[in-house]
């Protein structure tokens, strides 16, 4: 043996026998380990895609997972083995599944929360095609979980980390603000997500930016997702299907943002039958009509929600000297799909939104109205290349657009800014064996970002600001593979490369050079790994770790503690660099109770770089470029999350609780103090329940608390022109008393089980029912008579939600 | 004119009339922490040039704690006296003198009271400035003026430049917008800006004699007119500050004698009016702070140098 391997020029040396013989030994085990090693990599790479094939003939069994009485594909459906729960996937965002296994007999199993599972026995001879329909369970809380059904559980088995999905039904039990179901606020329940204020529906993830979320809905971008100050989110529950929040481990499919992706799929509506539903709740009314096209094969949905209120006061509104004034928000969404053949269907999904807001005082001839809101249309074709190989070509259009005008006598002003975005994405997704799962893509858009362009006139004068809308295409691909190396260990690696160009139209701040339209002014780009590893401790325990690199090429600078409607994105230039974010995460998994309970303890540290803020004592005067306005820094964020949950049972929600800081530094504001951001929320406690008490009555609950907010603190006073000044202290070094709130909610079905086609339902919600007053915001007044040397100083807080009932009745006709 | 002040206060106006409509807001009284780092020098000086121009000098007071009730006491003894006041104009050094009303003779004391604004009769402190009393300065446009001051050990300096000055082309007083009414009018003034060079303005007006005060929008830059010659309305500082009556927003009452302080100031002085005006308009949920950006080094406050045009009209039309 160790001739084999031995030189003879070896034995020449000098060298005791002894320890010659421990060299060569340890020689010969690092040769036969390396070549084992070598080989063992080899056989894995072979096996990668051939191996397995021809170790024993296998067959593909692919298809879709399907509602059954609306026929809406389910999305992360799971099928697996029920004789070996490791062997399985989880359906796509299109409800395909695919899943190479050995010829012979089978029993797969369909489950998805929610329904009853089904298992289908069959005897592999040939690729098959299996579409399966899932019923809803009687309801969701009365599931009973076979012992057989020890499904492969997505939350400990899978790669995922910091990712939450909330099915619609478990959001609409919930209580909510007015009665309106809320999406987004429901996020902010879960840990890592806080809320950006008192009823806001903007938050903020593991201590990350507003702007550093990307919100999908359809796959377009939501550029704006909050009414009426961001005190309502833009999705209509009725329409949505599901939503997702990734907060952790962002796959490479996704980029663009630092913090997270909040996935959200509109309903396909259903192609069984025609099912109209809606709702008339405390402001707003609600209307949803979907039905088949061509059953089974297609089908369309529409769904309006509008507010009300200020039209029923509009005969009280008009005898006042404000003749005029309303305010509205509505929503539009709607979904067309069809299924060409088996392997083709076409989806074209489309939203708007708008708030309007008329001040009109006739008397003085006087009018401001501020129109504002988002559109996205969504045009998807599915196709499968084979039964291994799923492609899907989007083509979206979105735009945000924001306009607020004055006019009086001859004097006229309108301020208007927007985003407009196209793009395109090739995303496929490949399921060549049980181990691995491929998905790579190329996402390609083309944007156009308005900043306030002010225009006026006095009489014939004309008025305008010179700042011109600037204009990026921005790039990715990215490759994935989700692969089980072994029962044990699975990890998911992705690469995703990124590039953003500036382009013209543009006049360089910085040299003067004209740029012409499309030409390019400045490139930047990115290679972000994002690299995730499981390791099943059990079959209900798991340790998980992922590294995730992102980049964030369009930014959102915000002057108030929240973002606003007129705040403007403005595109990476040669005036800002890119965002850039590095999250290190890990996390223990732990299912409990057979599957009853889910649980997790996950602790993450981020590294921002390139963060942006405006300069201190910035005014907004809407005609010079905002960039110019901006000072770049840091940022640090680091947490430890924990979350249980109660799937089934009568009882069901979570608990979740965040012990976090977030911090940022900037050398020219205070001269790179570390600051805590407005954000930084040391503790942050969710309780989330509802509990059914009957087939006619589900209630409702959820808790919070969390450390109070930051603020900048008046430090001092002084006096200026015969008032008083305020004089501030350090940047957040103060914070308002801890946030918390109480919401409880009734919803009373009369007749659960009656045949007729019409149902109905009503929903009791009381927000805030320990009318707690939480501080809204803080600022000083001051009361002073300068002949007398008197003075009043007067700092407050203000609450602006007391305890609120609303009640909300709903209603299904099919 | 009224482009920034409707940017400026677009959320204002926006979250006013929604919360109005729709929310009953509370509101809680809380005492801030005390400053830890002690009382600052404070200053708010003007230097003057034109057919009408003040002399020049200053006010220099300390911050005071957030206490919630402020007596004469505190007003006395926020003024900073014995500072040494230099103001040097690039030849010359001028020294201000300190002036407190209680050291004047009845007669000058009715009269320095009269030009800020008060009685000197019942006015409860001893309010001093530094004054240049003999206008020995006789300050210029086109010049800087150096100011340098001297207290406790301390010193305190700043830089500040006085603008040529852009007037007034005319003021007309017309019929107020919308519905007749003979006993409010508006005020349209015209301007010429000159193209090229940027321009920063900052306006004051006295109704029948009193103190001048500023409005909702007391300075202006020239971003969206620059080289433009157009027609504005001039808000009434004293129906435009404050609690506002929008019957009467801005208008002027017919019969009254209006005084129009109409100044060209250089940018470091529209910074600090600027921002003094944005932090006082867009505390809250809009705008977490805003600090009040200061063009004095060893202190905080303004040296601002104006060059100023009077203007005086009885309101008719």
């Amino acid at each position: 043996m160790i001739g084999r391997f031995g030189r003879k020029n070896f034995f020449r040396q000098k060298i005791p026998l002894k320890f010659v013989t421990r060299q060569v030994e340890i020689r010969f085990d690092y040769l036969r380990m390396s070549r084992r090693y070598m080989r063992s990599i080899f056989i894995l790479l072979l096996s990668f895609f051939f191996f397995e094939a021809l170790a024993q003939k296998e067959y593909t069994v692919n298809g879709y997972v399907k509602d059954r009485r609306s026929g809406e594909t389910l999305i992360g459906a799971n099928v697996f083995l029920e004789q070996n729960p490791s062997i399985g996937t989880v359906t796509n965002t299109y409800g395909f599944y695919s899943i190479t296994i050995p010829e012979g007999k089978h029993r797969i199993v369909f489950s998805y929360l929610g329904y009853q599972a089904i298992t289908e026995e069959v005897t592999l001879v040939a690729n098959t095609n299996l579409t399966i329909n899932l019923s809803q369970g009687v309801e969701m809380q009365e599931i009973v979980i076979s012992e057989k059904a020890q499904e492969e559980d997505d939350h400990i088995e899978s790669t995922a980390m910091g990712r939450v999905t909330l099915p619609i039904e478990q959001i609409k039990v919930l209580p909510a603000l007015l009665g309106e179901v809320d999406i987004l606020k429901t996020l902010q329940l879960l840990p890592g997500v806080s809320s950006a204020g008192e009823g806001s529906a903007g938050f903020y993830v593991r201590g990350g930016g507003a702007d550093q979320n990307l919100v999908l809905l359809d796959e377009a971008v939501v550029y704006n997702s909050g009414h009426f100050l961001g005190f309502f989110s833009v999705f209509n529950a009725d329409a949505i299907k599901s939503t997702t929040l990734i907060k952790g481990g962002i796959p490479a499919v996704y980029g663009g943002r630092l913090s997270s992706v909040i996935d959200i799929q509109m309903k396909e509506g259903n192609n069984q039958q025609f099912q109209t539903e809606g709702g008339i709740g405390t402001i707003s009314a609600r209307m949803t009509v979907e039905g088949p096209i061509v059953k089974n094969k297609g089908s369309f949905l529409v769904s309006g929600r509008r507010t009300y209120g200020f039209d029923l006061a509009q005969p009280a509104i008009n005898k006042t000297d404000f003749k005029g004034t309303n305010y509205f928000f509505y929503d539009l969404n709607g979904k067309v799909n069809y299924q060409f053949s088996q392997k083709d269907r076409i989806y074209l999904s489309g939203y708007i939104g708008r708030d309007v807001l008329t001040f009109a005082q006739p008397g003085r001839d006087f009018q401001f109205k501020l129109p504002y809101g988002n559109g996205t249309a969504t045009l998807r074709w599915n196709h499968l290349f084979n039964n291994k190989l799923f492609f899907n070509l989007s083509a979206i259009y979105n735009d945000y657009k924001f306009k607020a005008s004055f006019a009086q006598e001859q004097f006229q002003f309108e301020v208007a800014s927007g985003v407009r975005d196209y793009s395109a994405k090739f995303d496929f997704d490949f399921f060549p064996s049980t181990t691995h799962q491929l998905k790579w893509g190329l996402h390609a858009t083309n944007h156009k970002l308005s900043p306030n362009v002010v225009t006026g006139s006095s009489g014939d004068v004309e008025f305008a600001s010179t700042v011109t809308p600037k204009y990026g295409n921005e790039y990715a691909l990215y490759l994935q593979d989700d692969w089980k190396i072994s029962p044990r260990f699975r990890i998911n690696l992705g690469m995703r490369g990124t590039m953003f160009q500036q382009i013209g139209a543009y006049t360089s701040s910085l040299t003067g050079r004209v740029y012409k339209s499309g030409e390019v002014v400045k490139t930047f780009s990115s290679l972000e790994p994002r690299i995730f590893l499981t390791t099943t401790l059990n079959p209900n325990a798991s340790v998980k770790a992922g590294i995730t690199s992102t980049t964030q090429y369009l930014h959102l600078v915000s002057n108030s503690t929240s973002t606003l409607p007129a705040d403007v994105w403005v595109p990476s230039s040669e005036l800002v660099n890119p965002q850039r974010g590095w999250q290190y995460a890990a996390g223990y998994f732990q299912n409990l109770n057979n599957n009853m309970y889910e649980a997790s303890v996950e602790v993450y540290y981020k590294a921002l770089k390139d963060q942006i803020d405006y300069r201190e004592s910035y005014v907004d005067n809407s005609v010079q470029e905002v960039e110019s306005e901006f000072v770049f820094g840091e940022g640090e964020a680091y947490g430890a999350e924990f979350f249980i949950r109660k799937n089934k049972g009568k009882l069901n929600g979570w608990v979740g609780y965040t012990i976090s800081k977030a911090t940022r530094t900037f050398p020219d504001i205070e001269n790179g103090r570390v600051y805590p951001t407005t954000y930084d929320r040391t503790h942050d406690l969710s309780v989330v329940a509802n509990y059914k008490f009957s087939s006619k009555l589900t209630g409702g609950f959820v808790f919070v608390y969390a450390t109070g907010k930051t603020f900048t603190p008046p430090q001092s006073i002084y006096l200026i022109d015969g008032g008083f000044q305020t004089d501030y202290g350090p940047r957040n070094s103060q914070r308002l008393e801890p946030y918390h709130r109480m919401d409880v909610s009734l919803t009373y079905t009369p007749r659960p089980d009656s045949q007729k086609d019409f149902k109905s339902y009503w929903v009791f919600s009381i927000y805030n029912v320990y009318n707690r007053k939480n501080t809204f915001f803080v600022y000083t007044d001051y009361d002073s008579d300068l002949q007398a040397g008197s003075a009043t100083i007067s700092a407050y807080k203000v609450s602006i939600f007391p305890i609120i009932p609303s009640i909300t009745w709903n209603f299904k006709w099919q | 004119m009224e482009f920034q002040m409707a940017v400026k206060h677009l959320y204002l106006l926006l979250f006013a009339v929604m919360a109005m409509l729709i929310f009953t807001s509370c509101e809680a009284e809380y005492f801030p922490e005390p400053s830890i780092d002690g009382p600052k020098y404070v200053v708010e000086g003007y230097i003057e040039a034109g057919p009408e121009a003040n002399p020049a000098f200053l006010f220099l007071t300390r911050t005071f704690n957030f206490y919630s009730e402020i007596g004469a006491a505190d007003f006395d003894s926020s003024y900073v006296h014995d500072a040494i006041v230099d103001v040097f104009d690039g030849s010359k050094t001028v020294r201000l003198q300190e002036v407190c009303i209680d050291d004047l003779d009845e007669e000058s004391k009715k009269q320095f009271a009269e030009v800020f604004g008060f009685d000197a009769d019942s006015l409860a402190y001893n309010f001093c400035i530094y004054i240049d009393v003999f206008n020995v300065l006789q300050a210029k446009e086109g010049r800087t003026y150096e100011l340098n001051i001297t207290v406790d050990g301390d010193t305190i300096t700043s830089t500040t430049y006085i603008p040529i000055h852009v007037p007034l082309d005319s003021l007309t007083f017309l019929a107020p917008p919308g519905d007749p009414n003979d006993t409010l009018a508006q005020l349209a003034c015209y301007i010429s800006d000159p193209a090229g060079e940027q321009n920063y303005y900052r306006i004051l007006g006295a109704t029948n004699g009193g103190a001048l005060e500023t409005g909702l929008a007391g300075v202006e830059e020239d971003l969206y007119f620059d080289g433009k010659s157009f027609e504005f309305q001039l808000l009434n500082p004293q129906t435009s500050n404050g609690d506002v009556d929008p019957e009467v927003f801005g208008l002027y009452f017919v019969g009254d004698t209006v005084t129009i302080k109409w100044a060209s100031i250089d940018e470091a002085t529209f910074d600090f009016w600027n921002t003094l005006e944005f932090a006082q308009a867009n505390q809250g949920p809009f705008s977490s702070y805003t600090r009040i950006q200061t063009n004095i080094v060893g202190g905080i406050g303004v040296w601002g140098g104006y060059s100023v045009s009077y203007y005086t009209k009885i309101v008719d039309y």
